[in-house]
């Protein structure tokens, strides 16, 4: 098999790893934002609770909490799709990271704004909504690509509980041809090229939304 | 019935009094300037005014409504008191009409065109509407201002706060700042205004209100104020300054 | 829902020294893993600030490259793919190998990252002293760099030790496999990933109280 056949045929997962890294980035965000509201309109309780969740969630191995939502679920009754556990492990363990990124760039948002719409009459949450959030989304960028990619990283453990994405196709491959070395050259450039993808596409969207000004260091 | 009507009022922060019994009344399309020492507490009476701080005790009646009672629609009387601060506090990530606009949109519920109207008969007002589609970041200190005051304006306010709103220009562009609150000024909007700014303060009042360890210590025109004052503190205030 | 936790403890007892020392292959190999990635981003972050322009392209190239792709992948291509070029390594020193490039990457970023917070002018003062490159280097810009980069260095440390969970999928028994073999053998899958989580995050919190003591001892006034 030609290295030119071996990418071809490799290609086949692109979509199913593209699919995983966006399901679960998207997970992600919504985790992070209903974390970080909560945190910031909720009350004390809530944030001490949110803060135990988090930590919990990055103390955790990725690949130990999907294997628990995947194969453990089913034994106590409940049994949960590849996606969705993808989603329940990897999407919660990088929203939480991403809930931090948030919280970083939310202290940055200037008390003088927040104080400004107070006494404008905005409710916490129009403040909240109109002022620190496009603002923290803003400042957050650059974490939110580094998660992105990262989510990218870790979704070849999609291959464990079926989801036939790249590294899948590989394991397919490499029981038939025995051209281990070439393969897993090739599933390394098709990750490369889908990082240095993202990368490109973040600079692109990044170009049209810039503020003059804002978030230049 | 004055627009604005404060007794007794107090604010402490933990043992430590500073607001002691502020007194005093604002008439519609009057002008007051509070001076005082620094620290003495103007920026807290203002601030508790609006309710950006509660205050411990006394009465602020706005247009006849007891803002402090627990029942106030604190947010609603908000909307009525335009409020400029000494640093601006333009929203970065929202261009100069935006900055306008938000509050028009989202709390006036006004269509968005509507809202633009009005933004830019302000933003002109103030001489900045040309700088429409700028964001803060790229504006001076002396045009922040101007778009803050703007914003200020557009929610038709009964009373417009000024907290120090030149002292951090260079003299410049506190100039033409103070020159546009004088013309709100020449146009009877009702102001209350804290500042260091003898200069501001001169072209602006119709009497000054001197706040000295949280009491009103003496209320009078500014030219009875500013020079040879029989109170001594209030002489040697006025006498550095000059 | 539940589960039957009193059975597994059952299991888990049988099975604790066996247990016991995958424990500790973990904990050797985040260690490992750990020191490796601190001294190797040390030395690749070294060879950034290079004179050499195609000694910079090259080092630049490799840490986006393992930046870039994912660690397991490397991890497959030397476990399957050496073989076949006739190179067997123990899963072991593949392991230690793999992570080694990885981290080492990761970490040389940090340190980038820290040194362009560096004020220029304090580099400039040293070399106005008469110091060496290779002393300011050692006295001037690694210390601080790697106190600014410290609490990115110091999550690559959790990083390492949750990630060693995954060279079980290369056959070397750590932790996370003596778990799963429980699993399979007991049919408690939900309580024997739940208390393996649990494990892991005991390990992770370890490390965040360690880290939280240096932290403490190492901080220069005024400097972030
Ligand atoms: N949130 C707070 N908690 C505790 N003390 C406060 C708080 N806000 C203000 N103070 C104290 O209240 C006093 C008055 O503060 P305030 O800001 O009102 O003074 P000011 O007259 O506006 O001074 P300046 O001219 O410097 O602006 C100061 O001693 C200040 O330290
Ligand atoms: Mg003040």
């Amino acid at each position: 098999m030609s290295f030119a056949q071996i990418l071809q045929s490799l290609v086949a997962g692109l979509g199913y790893t593209v699919l995983v890294t966006l399901l679960c980035a998207a997970t992600a965000l919504v985790v992070a934002l209903a974390i970080i509201a909560a945190r910031r309109l909720g009350g004390k309780a809530a944030g001490n609770a949110l803060d135990a969740l988090v930590y919990v969630l990055r103390g955790i191995p990725v690949l130990v909490l999907l294997f628990m939502v995947f194969f453990g679920l089913p034994a106590l009754g409940l049994d949960i799709p590849p996606l969705a556990a993808m989603m329940l492990s990897l999407g919660a363990v990088s929203g939480a990271y991403l809930s931090e990124i948030f919280r970083g760039s939310l202290q940055a948002v200037s008390q003088a704004e927040i104080l400004a719409a107070q006494a404008s009459g905005f409710t916490p949450f129009q403040s909240f909504r109109l002022i620190e959030l496009p603002q923290m989304i803003r400042l957050s960028v650059p974490g939110m690509v580094n998660e992105l990619t990262s989510v990218m990283k870790y979704s070849p453990f999609a291959y464990t509980v079926g989801i036939p994405e790249i590294t899948k196709q590989a394991m397919a491959l490499t029981s038939t041809t025995m051209q281990s070395l070439q393969i897993y050259t090739a599933v390394g450039l098709l990750y490369f090229g889908l990082y240095r993808a993202i990368l490109l596409a973040v600079a692109y969207v990044e170009r049209h939304f810039a503020i003059p000004g804002f978030a230049e260091e | 019935m004055a627009l604005l009507e404060v007794r007794n009022l107090v604010k402490t922060f933990g043992t430590k009094t500073v607001l002691d019994g502020v007194t005093f009344d604002l008439e519609e399309g009057q002008t007051k300037v509070i001076m005082g020492p620094s620290g003495c507490g103007k920026s807290t009476l203002l601030r508790c005014l609006n309710r950006l701080e509660e205050p411990t005790s006394g009465s602020v009646r706005f247009d006849g409504k007891e803002m402090t009672a627990p029942t106030a629609d604190v947010r609603a009387l908000r909307q009525l008191i335009g409020f400029v601060f000494q640093n601006f506090a333009l929203y970065r990530h929202l261009t100069v009409l935006d900055n306008v606009t938000l509050a028009l949109r989202q709390l006036k519920k006004m269509p968005a065109a509507l809202a633009e109207e009005r933004a830019l008969h302000e933003l002109a007002r103030m001489d900045m509407a040309e700088k429409r589609d700028a964001y803060p970041a790229s504006l001076s200190g002396g045009q922040s201002q101007r778009v803050a005051i703007a914003r200020a304006l557009a929610m038709e306010p009964r009373v417009l706060f000024f907290d120090e709103p030149t002292s951090a220009l260079d003299p410049v562009m506190a100039r033409e700042v103070v020159t546009l609150i004088n013309r709100l000024y020449l146009e009877n909007v009702t102001i209350l205004c804290v500042t260091h700014d003898l200069y501001l303060a001169q072209y602006i009042s119709d009497s000054i209100i001197f706040l000295d360890q949280g009491k009103v210590r003496a209320e009078d025109k500014a030219e009875n104020l500013l020079s040879g004052h029989a109170d001594p503190v209030i002489a040697s205030f006025f006498g550095r300054k000059s | 829902m539940g589960g039957n936790f009193p059975a597994l403890l059952v299991q888990l007892q049988a099975d604790l020294p066996s247990l016991i020392s995958a424990l500790g292959e973990t904990v050797l190999l985040s260690v490992i893993i750990t020191i490796n990635g601190l001294i190797g981003g040390l030395l690749v972050f070294y060879l950034t600030l290079s004179n050499s322009g195609v000694v910079r392209k090259i080092i630049n190239g490799y840490i986006s490259i393992f930046i870039g792709t994912p660690l397991i992948v490397f991890l497959f291509l030397l476990y399957y793919g050496l073989p076949t070029i006739g190179i067997r390594l123990s899963p072991f020193v593949i392991a230690v190998f793999g992570f080694f490039l990885n981290v080492s990457a990761y970490n040389a970023r940090f340190l980038v990252t820290a040194y362009k917070g560096l004020l220029p002018t304090e580099l400039e003062a040293a070399k106005a002293q008469g110091f060496s490159r290779g002393q300011i280097f050692r006295l001037v810009t690694a210390p601080q760099v790697l106190r600014l980069a410290a609490p990115a260095l110091a999550s690559q440390a959790i990083q390492n030790t949750k990630d060693s969970s995954i060279v079980f999928l290369i056959q070397y028994t750590e932790f996370f496999a003596g778990m799963q073999e429980i699993a399979m053998r007991s049919f408690l899958f939900f309580e024997t990933y739940f208390v393996t989580a649990l494990v892991y995050l005991l390990l992770v919190s370890v490390i965040v109280l360690a880290m939280r003591r240096l932290e403490r001892r190492f901080t220069i006034p005024g400097l972030s």
